[in-house]
């Protein structure tokens, strides 16, 4: 037994001793008298422990507590220390020195006068008692308050190694709880056993929630999608259901994209939004459906029906918030998902030159197209960089501000209505993006000459908007690129505020294939390859799904999304989709098998009908 | 003269038998030795030679170590019929040994011999193993509260008749290095029984006791584990509605834990086991007592039958924003009040109905936080009635006698007392603990208390006559909470160390033992009101349940078989329901067989 020693009998060292005599003002002492008292000291110490530990039982506690050690010494009639009480513990520090070591306890001095002047502490909460049920008929019921029934640990794990389940039939953890009805109706000590092999299959129960679920998501009752919502962001238990939900959004936002209907791509955005909220689920085997979905709403050329009128800038900034979190979250050296994010939007700005230079004879056929990148696109991409952090921002706007700069130059004195529009909302956006970067980059003589030689058509605004937050009193100390940016609220389309994002009469509940295909070749490159990842797997929806029948089923309708062929040439090679799919490769088996057309469903019946109210435009309130 | 200066007399008698008149002279002035002793030398040879050798070896540090090592081999190679029961001796030997280097002051190989030999006792000695060995001079020894353990009782140790026979011609062969010997003698009880060797399952599921096993003498007096019979429930004509309930009302208990099996309700008389209904006098009940009794009545019909196929909904109770001072919480029986202990000595009460609190009607209520005295708080006034001082160390439980006028409280002086509620004095004083007094439960009819202890013994106490009647070792750790079964024959304790142990009154044998789930301890039982349920709460967060029809049938076939006590938990259990990081506090059956729970939740984790 190698920690023998460890295990039975530890005690002070002579020169533990011989440091606390010291620092007590007793200089030398013998070798002895310290080897004696280190002796008997660790021997009280160690009594007056182990009198603590019953305290600390009898507390029902697993950590031992200051006030364990004083009710010890009051046990054995020794004065309890007094002022020790401390909410964490005290870390050791650690000195040497003139070749002794010494480990000691920092103490600072105190300023009472601070104290005395310090507003009072909060109040802590009071004590309060809360039921809820643990067990119904010996069912675990999936309520917030209850664990969730597979851990976040072993989504992962099964995501991971799915072999392990198979492995092993009986698993203790989860002997308690059910997974659906059925279960709980077996013979209890069955029941404890048996765990379903095809998690795949939903109880009806699931199923209903499923179907209540997306339909209230992108229904058209704004309080039960709150509602929806909710219990997407917080309830426990929804792994079963996490890769229909997946297919259920990237299925709409492809539809949705094609039809323009902005309304529900918000709504499916929000749903994403609240998936990435739940802290029981395990997303991470589902980022390939979702990152293309979420980067075709940041850049997708067009996302509503009237670009000229409608807000789809809110949408743009909301999905780029959410891809910001996505990379922030689920970021691994692994999977480097920052950088191929990061890299899917820098090439939306990438001026035509500069692409000759850096990518070669293969991206030929897409510089064409990028000549033409709309200004829409250009501004997502921003956007999507920007909230990636300053760094990235410096790094890859500001080298191709001059570029963006004639684009907005070129759109503004152009005569397209939308155009413009669109040209001052990236304009705006370049320079709120950009200010801070460039305040923190430059030195103080902001010359508009120099500005203007350094970047071009935005170099004047630019040089305004940086003398602005020097000036700016809050602008002066804080250094980093979120200073407070006084500017102009954004562009909204002035014309007529009120319509909104119009629910436009969609054209058959099953497009065709070729407007599918065609707007997929109209849409950006960048969009054009993210969606294509997806949906170059030529998904033959239908909606009779053979699992799990869903409760009302409509009459089976079939749709089919074609992909382009372009995709061939743009090699996705390094778009983000691609690479989380194939990080995950059993994964889209499953998503493959899922039963998409269930999913896609609620969405054509609701863009379907014509009667629907357009949401109020508030609606984006949210989404700021 | 005392027994020190034994050995130099010896001396001298060997001097002078040598004729070594020089040294014999020096030694008898240095020793300051008088005439009397000095011509008076005549120790019989045979003893002369023994306290020779054995100071001889005594002081002889090396010696121990071999010693040590051969007793080992010589249990290792007897046969397996004994081996069981042997290696039960090693434990104390080795610890004995300890001391004894200890006292002699070869504190050097003390701590050898425990580097060497410790690791290889078994776990549940451990934590005593690490407490005795921050002894490390004589004088910690005296003061020491383990050590005095030790050094001042026998620790118990059951052998055959063949075995001991065995042990006795090893002895013997050893005759020249008495070591062991002397340990055996002076601090080992054999307990010799006849019949055949117990087996390895048998031998373990008794062992764990800080001093061994029970010996079987102790378990001998009989115990009336049988339920009070309720006689005077037909006077209540108003209480009974129909015709079901009116069946029921003879076997109605009134208070805690104290419901009573269908079948066995109906013939009470019969009872053998029940003891006579005045075998102490309980208070006559008072015109509000029948209504509540009344209520509960009327409440039980309405009982859930459980089993496995039926289990119970469990209603949690989280204490939020508690962090760690939330100490103990307890449902009083109509469950309609949830009190909670906190460490900073407040008491507070929960309504757990919608009824408002001042109103109510309910029992005086007892907390057991405080130290060095119990306190008798009442829920008519919400005050604090009576102190009751007698305990001089830290109260570590009290409970209410299921028939209300008694409470019992143990804690850290070792001792459980017994009170009643117009004594200011206690009752009865049960000593006999070895280390602190744990836990304490009052048996449902009144009769009985049980405690459980840190020397990893669970005691049943008479209440007439104030004697142990039952002592039962096999815990591997310290019981920290105890529940009598509704039929009053079966006693679970679940320890700290997350083992449950099931008990049967009738022998004071354990009958069952739930191996640990995990490591954390055991801070809560409740047997549902039909008895077919336990439940069990730990402080790792986790409620679970066990199938108790199936421990105690297999219990009753057993009598006939004397199979060992089965251990295999997945036959119990029925399901395990974790919570989010509430440790449970305490678990309560309703009359309805709803079960409760309380737990803090504990966000720093």
């Amino acid at each position: 037994m190698s920690d023998s020693e460890l295990g039975y009998g530890s005690s002070f060292t002579v020169d533990s001793v011989k440091v606390i005599a010291e620092s007590v003002g007793i200089g030398n002492l013998v070798d002895d008298a310290a080897k004696e008292l280190a002796d008997d000291v660790s021997y009280r110490l160690k009594i007056i422990v182990q009198d603590a530990m019953k305290f600390m039982q009898h507390s029902k506690r697993q950590k031992l507590s200051i006030t364990d050690i004083d009710h010890a010494l009051k046990v054995q009639n020794i004065e309890p220390q007094y002022g020790f009480i401390q909410p964490d513990s005290l870390p050791f520090r650690f000195a040497s020195g003139g070749g002794r070591e010494l480990h000691f306890i920092e103490e600072k001095d105190i300023d009472l006068s601070e104290i005395l002047s310090a507003p009072p502490p909060k109040i802590p909460l009071d004590v309060s008692l809360r039921a809820h049920w643990l067990s119904v008929d010996g069912v675990q019921p999936t309520v917030p308050e209850n664990p969730p029934p597979l851990s976040k640990e072993a989504q992962k794990l099964e995501s991971v190694d799915p072999i392990t389940k198979l492995s092993k039939p009986a698993n203790k953890d989860a002997a308690g709880k059910p997974v659906c009805g059925k279960a709980a109706r077996l013979k209890a000590s069955e029941s404890v056993h048996v765990k379903q092999l095809a998690t795949h299959e939903l109880s009806v129960e699931q199923q209903l929630y499923y179907k209540e679920i997306t339909e209230a998501c992108v229904g058209s009752d704004e309080g039960r999608r709150a509602e929806a919502l909710q219990s997407l962001a917080c309830d426990p238990g929804l792994h079963e259901m996490l890769p229909r939900m997946c297919t259920f959004i990237s299925e709409g936002v492809k539809v949705n994209v094609v039809q323009n209907n902005l309304a529900l791509l918000i709504y499916l955005m929000r749903m994403v939004k609240a998936m990435l909220d739940n802290q029981s689920l395990y997303l991470e085997k589902y980022l390939h459906e979702l990152i293309p979905s979420v980067s075709t709403c940041i850049v997708a050329r067009q996302l509503c029906m009237r670009p000229e009128v409608d807000n789809h800038w809110a949408l743009r900034d909301f999905a780029a918030r959410l891809m910001a979190q996505i990379c922030k979250t689920f970021n691994t050296s692994t999977n480097n998902l920052q950088t191929r994010v990061t890299r899917l939007f820098s090439k939306a700005l990438q001026c035509p030159s500069q692409t000759n230079n850096e990518s070669g004879p293969s991206m030929v056929p897409s510089m064409k197209e990028s000549e033409k990148t709309p200004l829409a696109s250009l501004y997502g991409a921003v956007q999507g960089l920007a909230e990636l952090g300053p760094e990235v921002v410096k790094v890859f706007i500001l080298s191709r501000v001059r570029w963006l700069g004639e684009r907005v130059e070129g759109a503004l004195s152009g005569i397209g209505g939308a155009d413009r529009l669109a040209a001052g909302n990236l304009k705006h956006q370049l320079l709120k993006v950009l200010a801070p970067v460039v305040r923190a980059h430059r030195q103080p003589p902001d010359l508009p000459d120099d500005y203007k030689r350094e970047y071009g058509y935005l170099g004047p605004s630019l040089q305004q908007m940086v003398s602005k937050l020097r000036s700016s009193p809050t602008g002066g100390n804080a250094g980093g690129a979120v200073a407070v940016v006084t500017c102009t609220p954004p562009l909204l389309p002035s014309p007529s505020p009120a319509p909104g994002p119009s629910l436009a009469p969609a054209p058959a509940p099953a497009p065709s294939p070729s407007p599918a295909s065609v707007t997929i070749q109209h849409t950006s490159q960048a969009h054009a390859k993210t969606i294509e990842s997806v949906a170059s797997r030529n998904v033959v929806i239908t909606s009779s799904a053979p699992q799990s029948p869903a409760p009302s089923t409509p009459p089976p309708q079939k749709f089919v999304i074609v992909s382009s062929q372009q995709k061939n040439q743009t090699q996705p090679a390094s778009s983000a989709g691609h690479i989380v799919m194939h990080s995950s490769q059993p994964t889209i088996v499953r998503s493959q098998n899922a039963p998409v057309s269930v999913v896609a469903k609620p969405v054509f019946a609701r863009s379907g009908s014509a009667q629907q109210p357009p949401p109020e435009l508030d609606d984006l309130s949210h989404l700021a | 003269m005392g027994d020190k200066s034994t050995p130099l007399l010896a001396v001298l008698q060997l001097l002078r038998k040598y004729n070594l008149k020089g040294t014999e002279d020096i030694l008898r002035k240095e020793a300051n030795l008088g005439d009397v002793e000095y011509e008076n030398l005549d120790l019989p040879e045979v003893e002369l030679a023994n306290i020779l050798t054995a100071h001889h070896t005594e002081s002889d540090p090396y010696s121990y170590e071999f010693a040590y090592d051969s007793l080992k081999k010589f249990v290792e190679n007897s046969l397996d019929v004994y081996k069981y029961e042997l290696s039960t001796l090693l434990y104390p030997v080795f610890v004995h040994m300890y001391l004894i280097l200890i006292l002699y002051d070869h504190n050097e190989h003390a701590i050898k011999i425990l580097e060497k030999f410790g690791p290889e006792q078994d776990e549940y000695y451990q934590d005593d193993l690490k407490r005795l060995c921050a002894v490390k001079n004589k004088d910690q020894v005296k003061g020491n509260e383990l050590a005095e353990i030790y050094s001042s009782n026998k620790f118990q140790v059951q052998l055959s008749r063949d075995a001991s026979t065995q042990l006795k011609r090893y002895l013997h062969e050893q005759k020249s290095s008495p070591i062991i010997i002397n340990i055996i003698k002076n601090h080992i009880q054999i307990d010799v029984c006849d019949g055949p060797g117990r087996s390895h399952a048998q031998v373990k599921s008794t062992l764990g006791g800080l001093l061994g096993e029970a010996s079987r003498n102790e378990n001998r007096t009989k115990v009336y584990y049988g339920l009070l019979k309720e006689p005077d429930l037909q006077i209540l004509p108003a209480q009974i509605e129909d015709e079901e309930e009116a069946e029921e009302t003879p076997d109605k208990p009134k208070k805690k834990k104290a419901k009573k099996d269908n079948i066995f309700m109906k013939k009470p008389k019969s009872d053998p086991n029940a003891p006579p209904n005045d075998r102490i006098p309980l208070p006559d009940l008072k015109e509000n007592d029948k209504v509540e009794k009344g209520k509960a009545l009327r409440e039980a019909a309405k009982r859930v039958q459980l089993g496995p196929e039926c289990l119970p909904s469990i209603c949690f109770y989280t204490l939020l924003n508690s962090g760690h001072t939330a100490i103990c919480a307890d449902i009083c029986d109509d469950s309609t009040l949830l009190a909670v202990g906190f460490n900073n000595s407040t008491i507070k009460v929960w309504t757990l109905t919608t009824v408002r609190l001042r109103g109510m009607k309910s029992a005086d209520k007892l907390q057991d936080i405080d130290r060095e005295a119990v306190r008798l708080w009442s829920l008519q006034c919400w005050t604090c009635i009576v102190v009751y001082r007698g305990h001089v160390w830290p109260v570590w439980d009290t409970r209410w006698s299921p028939h209300g006028h008694y409470f019992a409280s143990g804690g850290h002086d070792r001792i459980a007392r017994l009170w009643a509620t117009d004594h200011h004095q206690p009752l009865r004083i049960f000593a006999g603990h070895l280390s602190d007094i744990d836990c304490i439960q009052f048996h449902p009819n009144s009769n009985y208390i049980a405690t459980g202890s840190s020397d990893r013994t669970v005691r049943l106490w008479d209440c007439l006559t104030g004697t142990q009647v039952r002592i039962m070792t096999g815990h591997r750790s310290t019981p920290f909470t105890l529940a009598f079964s509704a039929c009053g024959r079966w006693l679970a304790s679940g320890g700290g160390a997350g083992e449950i142990q099931i008990w049967d009154l009738s022998s004071g044998l354990p009958s069952a033992a739930i191996p640990p789930a995990s490591n954390s301890p055991i801070h809560a039982l409740a047997f549902s009101r039909d008895g077919t349920i336990l439940a069990s709460g730990s402080l790792d967060s986790t409620i679970k349940l066990w199938d108790f029809a199936i421990i105690s049938d297999e219990n009753i076939n057993e009598e006939n078989g004397n199979a060992a006590p089965t251990q295999k938990e997945d036959k119990f259990l029925l399901r395990s329901y974790a919570t989010k990081n509430s440790p449970i506090k305490s678990l309560h059956f309703t009359r309805r067989n709803l079960l409760l729970a309380v737990g803090s939740y504990d966000g720093s984790v």
